[in-house]
């Protein structure tokens, strides 16, 4: 292993460590040979009774010591496969995969592959071996064979590096998710590897777990270490100094992030989206055909605007007030909730929560993880049973004793996180009919209700009930379990995380889904989530919490005008709204109450007189 | 439904970070004394040895400064059950525990009270409460980390002849990791699953096959959720170098002080006495003893 962390106390080991591969600093990175070498890589997995799938089709890259590579692309474009070959956990079907020399189908060179290249994955928990946090990340310096003496030092300096050493005790139920994670990046940290592989790690964070994440990341390139992120935000791939996109098996563009994103249509028709200041830019463009096309820094895009002497209207964005029908929907009073109460292990999670939804709403409940949402969505459903306080459905305390079950039922739904897992019948129309059956309707009845509730999530019926539940996508999953829950015809729709770890193109179709159940169908919404730019998209009111209490109240637009307040509750503002903020900053007068970047665009093309069209040389990429 | 909380029940030995001497002993060490003042538990049949015993365990309480509520809180779930073995023995034929002459001290129609049965319920409560006790004793005072350390250093000797130390430290490790996670999950499920409107009670007794069906929507997907994790965890694990016990090292090595040897004997000593003296006759003449007073 090579001295490419800056800490003093690296020194000791690099002595100490079996692969000394000599490497010179930073600037001669590219002088040296590459670290990971892959040739015409094809890789197909033989299913069991079903076609075998190609995941990989002739895929050629070279990845140098010290890069900063994102790789993006759909679910199912081969990201994940091509993430494990890089380290020998998949091995080629044809081709050739080399890592600092070393081809990965010699079994012999496993252990120095894998000590170079180690791997972060998506669900923290299921990567956590041992019962202490400091017992897991020695896990990988024990699997080297090291004295006891340096797996304690590299246990300590990876916990430093992650910020967990006080926590190197703790069992790692007890952990939050974004801790999970990074006790994991410190157990592969500990390999000392010079290549830190992260396969969709901030999926499942909340933002200031995933803003801490990306922070190490930066600091672990900065020292030296090559990164290959693999993700489905656009606004973390911009981080990497270069861009791999995948598309069916195949590498669609490597390149830097500026250029890629330069091309929107190329970027949509990969299923994928631009990062929101590209975004921006390429509105610009589509507006008025002369602007200055690929612009990807917020600076520049200020420049073009300033140069163009673009004029901002100062429109002001309101919402039509929400005409409440009186009874709310569901009603939580002065909740309060422990954990483990008697324990001790107890944790308070509701503090004294009391919120009202109404019929037709839409209210997303944010906060960092840890702060009560799920707590909250679980007794608005009735599920928890208050220690302290009422929960009311449909005007009816949920917990009294003459309140009946099936009222409840038929009154809310609750779609938990990850609700693929919930799924249990062979063939899709039967899981989603679970429900209706349960309620005791009759075959056509049944029928109906699975019906409409499969058109209503884009599962068209006669196509998709008689599928394996195994075989459907990711995204596809997550709909048909959707579809379970609007089976029962719930008046109100409770969802906990509903689109954590989609792809764009999957979230993009799912949110308009619940868009429009809730707007035109009437379903009333509770979403609790970690993504903000859900939030725009589909909850008209914001409620924060807070280590079991509400924080912040408001409408969306109020809340998201309080940047500072947010990311102090580790939360954070969506995209747009954040662009915005740098806009207004740079001395451009964007209306304050802007939320999109539609509402932008407006404010932008209102207050500029349209110029004449120009056919110029340059259309869209 | 506030019986949610599976985690509750998860909580496999619950350990107390108070730092005692029973606490940093030597785990290889601990599990033997363990065991040894379990095989002095398990032999004791007379009254005086269990006094002995009671106050041998509740000093070891003591020394190990874990609180007597913590101590005792396996007890209580204990105590229904002892109470029906109790009764289970006063209305069974009087026996006579090794052809001893019994003398009848209570009766009440056919249910008949000799000493030899009082003495069994007495020393059986006697034995299960030191058993619960010290097991409570051994979980609080020691890590699930050390504790498979020292499951792996014990059969260390033993891995010339084939004993798997290694891979057996690192099941229990795993399954012991992955209990509270489990459980956790299947609290979800059970949660959607009602949510959707199943009922998991059970269709009536004898209709197993209805029952397992209501089932279903909780252990199909519990099933499937295992396998998934547990395909990624040997992904994970192999990710990050394993390839076996073999050319492993430990983190932690485990080094006995003279303290532990120390333990040890005295738990040894302790166990050859409480085998070895008759405490039937020590009883009579501690009884003749008193007597003369």
């Amino acid at each position: 292993m090579v001295l490419l962390l800056t800490e003093p106390s690296s020194v000791v080991f690099f002595a100490a460590s079996r692969l000394p591969i000599p490497m010179e600093g930073a600037f001669f990175m590219h002088a040296t040979e590459p670290l990971i070498e892959i040739s015409r890589l094809y890789h197909t997995y033989e299913g069991s009774g079903t076609e075998p799938i190609d995941a990989l089709r002739g895929v050629s890259l070279t990845i140098h010591p010290g890069e900063f590579v994102a790789v993006v692309g759909t679910n199912g474009s081969g990201k994940t496969t091509l993430a494990r070959h890089l380290n020998a956990l998949l091995l080629p079907t044809r081709g050739e995969v080399r890592v600092a020399g070393l081809d990965t189908r010699q079994e012999a060179a496993w252990p120095a592959v894998r000590s170079q290249v180690a791997m972060v994955f998506q669900q923290p928990e299921d990567q956590i071996i041992a019962t202490t946090v400091e017992d897991d990340v020695a896990f990988g310096p024990e699997n080297l064979g090291l004295p006891a003496d340096e797996i304690e030092g590299r246990v300590r300096w990876a916990l430093e590096t992650v910020r967990m050493w006080e926590l190197r005790n703790r069992p790692p139920h007890l952990l939050s998710v974004g801790q999970q994670q990074r006790a994991a990046i410190a157990g592969a940290l500990a390999l000392r590897p010079r290549c830190l592989v992260l396969d969709e790690a901030t999926a499942m964070l909340d933002p200031a777990g995933g803003r801490e994440v990306l922070a190490l990341l930066q600091r672990l390139h900065a020292d030296g270490v090559t990164i290959v992120l693999i993700t489905h935000h656009m606004a973390e791939a911009v981080l990497a100094e270069r861009v791999i996109v995948l598309s069916e098996g195949g590498v669609a563009f490597d390149g830097a992030p500026r250029r890629f994103f330069a091309c929107p249509n190329h970027v949509t028709r990969l299923g994928l989206e631009l990062p929101p200041v590209a975004d921006l830019a390429a509105r610009m463009v589509r507006r008025w055909p002369d602007f200055p096309a690929g612009l990807f820094d917020l600076d520049d895009v200020v420049d073009a605007l300033a140069f163009r002497n673009v004029q901002i209207e100062p429109l002001s964005f309101t919402d039509p007030p929400f005409a409440s029908n009186g009874r709310p929907s569901v009603a939580a009073r002065d909740l309060r909730y422990t954990y483990l109460s008697g324990t001790p292990l107890a944790v308070r999670a509701l503090d004294g929560v009391s919120v009202e939804v109404h019929a037709g709403e839409s209210v997303a409940l944010l906060g960092a993880t840890g702060s009560g949402k799920s707590t909250l969505l679980q007794h608005l459903a009735g599920l928890l049973e208050p220690q302290d306080g009422h929960v009311l459905i449909a005007g009816k305390d949920a917990h009294a004793r003459q309140t009946d079950r099936r009222f409840l039922r038929e009154q809310v739904g609750i779609l938990f996180q990850r609700p693929e897992e919930q799924l249990f019948e062979t063939y899709v129309g039967d899981d989603v009919a679970f429900g209706p059956r349960q309620l005791g309707l009759d075959r056509e009845a049944v029928r109906e209700r699975v019906r409409r509730a499969m058109e209503a999530v884009g599962l068209p019926f006669l196509d998709y009930k008689d599928r394996f539940t195994q075989s459907l996508s990711g995204g596809e999953r997550r709909k048909a379990a959707l579809a379970g829950v609007l089976a029962l015809h719930p008046k109100t729709l409770l969802l906990d995380e509903p689109t954590a770890g989609l792809d764009p193109q999957s979230r993009r179709d799912l949110l308009a889904t619940l868009r429009h159940l809730n707007r035109e169908e009437g379903l009333t919404l509770v979403v609790a989530t970690h993504n903000m730019d859900d939030v725009t998209a589909l909850a008209r009111r914001v409620v924060v919490l807070e280590e079991g209490r509400v924080a912040l109240r408001g409408s969306t637009r109020q809340v998201f005008s309080q940047a500072e307040r947010l990311r102090a509750l580790g939360l954070d503002v969506p995209a747009a709204v954040a662009v915005m903020a740098a806009l207004r900053e740079r001395g451009l007068p964007v209306p304050a109450g802007a939320l999109t970047l539609d509402e932008v665009e407006a404010a932008i093309v209102a207050g500029t007189a349209p110029l004449p069209v120009s056919e110029t040389e340059r259309g869209d990429l | 439904m506030s019986t949610f909380e599976f985690l509750r029940y998860a909580t496999l030995g619950q350990y107390v970070p108070v730092g005692s001497l029973v606490h940093r002993m030597d785990p290889r060490f601990k599990i033997l004394a363990f065991a040894l003042v379990v095989a002095a538990v398990t032999f004791s049949g007379t009254y005086l040895a269990n006094v002995i015993l009671l106050l041998t365990v509740f000093l070891l309480v003591a020394l190990s400064r874990v609180s007597l509520g913590q101590a005792l809180q396996g007890v209580r779930p204990a105590l229904p059950v002892l109470a029906f073995l109790a009764v289970f023995q006063v209305l069974l034929p009087p026996q006579t525990f090794g052809g001893e002459a019994c003398n009848l001290i209570w009766q009440w129609g056919f249910v008949e009270l000799t000493d030899c049965t009082l003495r069994f319920i007495v020393v059986s409560t006697a034995r299960l409460i030191e058993l619960i006790v010290l097991t409570t004793l051994l979980t609080s005072t020691t890590t699930m980390a050390e504790l498979a350390y020292g499951v792996e250093g014990l059969l260390a000797p033993f891995q010339r002849m084939g004993v798997p130390a290694h891979e057996a430290a690192l099941t229990v490790t795993i399954a012991l990791r992955f209990v509270p996670t489990l459980a956790l999950q299947m609290e979800r499920i059970v949660k959607a699953q009602i949510a959707r409107g199943a009922d998991f009670g059970t269709a009536g007794r004898f209709r197993f096959v209805k029952t397992t069906r209501r089932l279903l929507p909780l252990l199909v997907p519990l099933f499937l959720a295992g396998l998934r994790r547990s395909e990624n965890l040997a992904l994970a694990m192999e990710a990050r170098g394993y390839t076996g016990g073999k050319g492993r090292t430990r983190r932690v090595k485990l080094r006995a002080r003279p303290a532990d040897y120390l333990a040890l004997a005295a738990a040894a000593a302790f166990c050859i006495a409480m085998l070895n003296v008759d405490f039937a006759t020590l009883g009579r003449a501690l009884a003749a003893w008193l007597g003369q007073f």
